[in-house]
């Protein structure tokens, strides 16, 4: 990248600092902080104090590249934020669909838009719903529209979304493992509105892989696995607008994981999850061009970008070298960016204000294509009306006001940047390395493997926090005894009883036969597939009869109860 | 203040268990190390209703129950959880919890019985504090 000339006085200069560096740290000694000699990441990796042009002179300039150009380090698009924004995608949902609607409509309202002035909707459904059980379920009471919003049949979507143009907006279905119901319900919704599947966009989360390291019941990882290529290869024939995958590398960091490990184990997963698509008779140009991630934004500003760039790269780079993709599409990774829940505080909750917005301005450096922004006051409970709001300003400020949108990748060409993006690719292919050696993503998530990393690693983080290594701003540096005295958004509490009296009301009124029927089919074909090889999935069947079902006015919690009889269905702690 | 179990008495048994639709499970289970670090036989478990908790209490004999919710929906489960060590003999039992209960509802958990509810801020130790001044100091 540069001429020996140029780097033989990069050495010089590069010399004299650290002679200079090791002086002032000799003179003020005793006063300066931990780790002034031998900084590290957030995720352990080592630092330098100043970066010169010989520490990126390794890198071949290929693989920085253009933006738009492969492999795409610097972004997807030749085009960044010049000609569209990103998209604004907070997550709504809670209490019942009109009260959920009502916050959708608040939001568009306020300006939050996709792509083009296009509507997106990122919509979170209901504990409830989350663990495949309907409200009258016992196990409902106290969490029905609770974290999300109580929908669960076609009916609810009716509630949800009439009077919207279904085929000029883009919904993002928050489901765990609920991902067949959810869908099959809002293509059966679809049908009743006279529009197909084909026409309709949006996104199903798709995200069996993430029992690996989320604590929550779920499939057992083979089945989640197969159900997840069942649904590539319904939506790659049927709904050629639909995201069909969500990489969930946010749990990752959430679940106390490192920058590293999230990008790691999300490629790791990406190369289990196309070899298996492969094996179905899909080409990866087919599978790869519909999925998406979910990222984190974290506190350590450098990192969280060098890993969105080093993510672009190594996806790019191991889609075309290992499943000959072709298709730049196939090659893209399009980011919506979760700004790190995790790390907001309940103490003096306004701090968290200042910390989502330097999460949202990282994202923004990095090129991301849509972003939910935390608000203040998650750390308790769901958003009110006015810390929803507040979370949507901080994007529109970044994005309006501070001209950063005009250059693509701007921090492109920093020797810390290069150099730490090339630092944390090496780290990401080398956990990669260890988990095809266990037989790939799903064998170290069957195994346990997964989960113990990412533990180990939470575990180090609060040793870090503890030990005042870590500083949490009004957690264990600069805290105060005066609570937090915020209003906390509560979910009206008529909620509950009015979700079972509704799903009660379904189940007397719907017609008693279709339903019967569409349900038996869809049990056999269920225990059909618990039992098929990911060389036998992709003929679409499971799907069909889900939505058969949905237009039969099934519930969540009856086709939910049909997989989880079928594939089985166990809790966290036993993998 | 050390953690270290000081003499060698029976063990405390700790329950930690925690609603299988609540995804929030980094602190749990990093108390149930830290609970396990400083000598404490501890049972992690998750569960969908608070019977499956009573009947592991039962099971598994043990002293302390700890609930982690975070997500919400857990003032129902705590009143099931009560009502269920009652009948089996288990009023005794003591009862803490954690994650994200909002204040309201922290002032009615205390009055129903949760003798200690461990939220964001609170550590690991202040947990074994307060089972070690309840059930021994010494064990």
């Amino acid at each position: 990248m540069f001429d020996e000339a140029t780097l033989a006085r990069s050495r010089e200069m590069g010399e004299a600092w650290e002679t200079r560096y090791r002086r002032l740290v000799e003179r003020f000694g005793d006063a300066a902080p931990e780790r002034a000699t031998d900084p590290e990441t957030h995720s352990g990796l080592p630092l330098k104090s100043a970066y010169f042009p010989h520490d990126i002179a390794h890198i071949d300039p290929g693989l920085i590249g253009a933006p738009g150009g492969y492999p795409f380090t610097r972004g997807n698009l030749a085009a960044q934020y010049q000609l569209m924004h990103w998209a604004n995608q907070p997550v709504i949902g809670y209490g019942l669909p009109e009260h959920t609607r009502e916050r959708m409509d608040l939001l568009a309202e306020e300006g939050m838009v996709g792509y083009f002035g296009q509507r997106f909707y990122n919509l979170v459904y209901d504990l409830v719903s989350h663990e495949g059980l309907d409200p009258d379920h016992p196990a409902a009471r106290g969490r029905i529209g609770q974290s999300g919003m109580a929908v669960y049949s076609k009916a609810d979507m009716a509630r949800l979304f009439d009077g919207l143009d279904l085929k000029a907006m883009n919904v993002i279905h928050i489901s765990y493992y609920q991902v067949v119901p959810a869908l099959a319900q809002y293509i059966a919704y679809g049908a009743d509105r006279g529009v197909s599947p084909e026409e309709l966009r949006g996104n199903s989360m798709n995200w069996y892989h993430q029992s690996a390291y989320v604590g929550m019941s779920a499939f057992p990882p083979a089945q989640g696995h197969k159900l997840a290529v069942d649904l590539i290869n319904y939506c790659t024939r049927n709904m050629p607008r639909w995201n069909t995958t969500n990489f969930f590398g946010y749990g990752v960091e959430e679940a106390g994981g490192t920058a590293i490990h999230e990008i790691g184990l999300m490629l790791a997963y990406g190369i289990d999850l196309v070899r298996a698509c492969v094996a179905s008779g899909l080409k990866a140009d087919d599978a790869l061009p519909r999925f998406g991630f979910q990222i984190s934004q974290a506190n350590d500003f450098f990192e969280e970008i060098c890993k969105i760039r080093a993510l672009r790269r190594l996806w790019a780079t191991t889609m075309q070298e290992r499943f000959g993709a072709e298709d730049p599409r196939s090659m893209h990774v399009r980011i919506h960016t979760h700004t790190s829940g995790a790390s907001l505080t309940a103490q003096q909750p306004l701090v968290n204000l200042i910390r989502t917005t330097l999460h949202t301005l990282g994202a923004a450096m990095s090129g991301v294509q849509a972003m939910e922004v935390s608000a203040y006051d998650e750390a308790f409970a769901i958003p009110t009306e006015e810390s929803a709001t507040l979370a949507l300003r901080a994007q529109q400020v970044i994005q309006e006001e501070t001209n950063i949108t005009a250059v693509s990748d701007p921090l492109a060409g920093s020797y810390y940047v290069e150099a730490l993006t090339d630092q944390m690719a090496a780290a990401a292919l080398e956990l990669v390395d260890e988990i095809e050696a266990q037989g790939g993503y799903v064998a170290a998530q069957q195994s346990g493997w997964i989960r113990k990393t990412v533990e180990s690693s939470a575990e180090r983080w609060q040793e870090l926090v503890d030990s005042g290594q870590r500083r949490i701003v009004g957690r264990n540096t600069y805290a105060t005894d005066a609570p937090a005295e915020i209003e906390l958004f509560k979910v009206d509490p008529e909620v509950e009883r009015v979700a079972v009296e509704r799903v009660r009301e379904l189940r007397a009124s719907r017609d008693a036969a279709r339903w019967e029927s569409a349900m038996d089919r869809f049990a056999g074909i269920a225990t059909d597939f618990a039992d098929r090889s990911y060389e036998e999935l992709g003929d679409g069947v499971l799907m069909e009869a889900a939505v058969e079902a949905a237009k039969a006015d099934a519930t969540t919690g009856e086709m939910m109860g049909v997989l989880k009889d079928a594939l089985g269905w166990r809790a966290p702690h036993e993998y | 203040m050390s953690t270290e179990p000081t003499a060698s008495a029976d063990p405390i048994r700790v329950l930690l268990a925690k609603p299988t639709h609540d995804c929030h499970d980094r602190g749990v289970r990093l108390v149930a190390r830290r609970l396990r670090e400083a000598g404490f036989e501890v049972i992690f478990s998750n569960f969908l209703l608070a019977a499956e908790v009573v009947d592991a209490a039962v099971e598994e004999d043990v002293q302390v129950v700890g609930i982690s919710s975070s997500a919400g929906g857990h003032m129902p489960v705590f009143e099931d959880l009560f009502a269920g060590l009652e009948e089996n003999g288990l009023a005794d039992v003591l009862v803490i919890a954690g994650g994200v209960i909002p204040p309201d509802d922290v002032a009615v958990l205390r009055k129903k019985g949760v003798t200690e509810i461990f939220g964001p801020g609170s550590t690991a130790d202040d947990a074994i504090r307060l089972i070690r001044s309840r059930l021994g100091a010494n064990r």
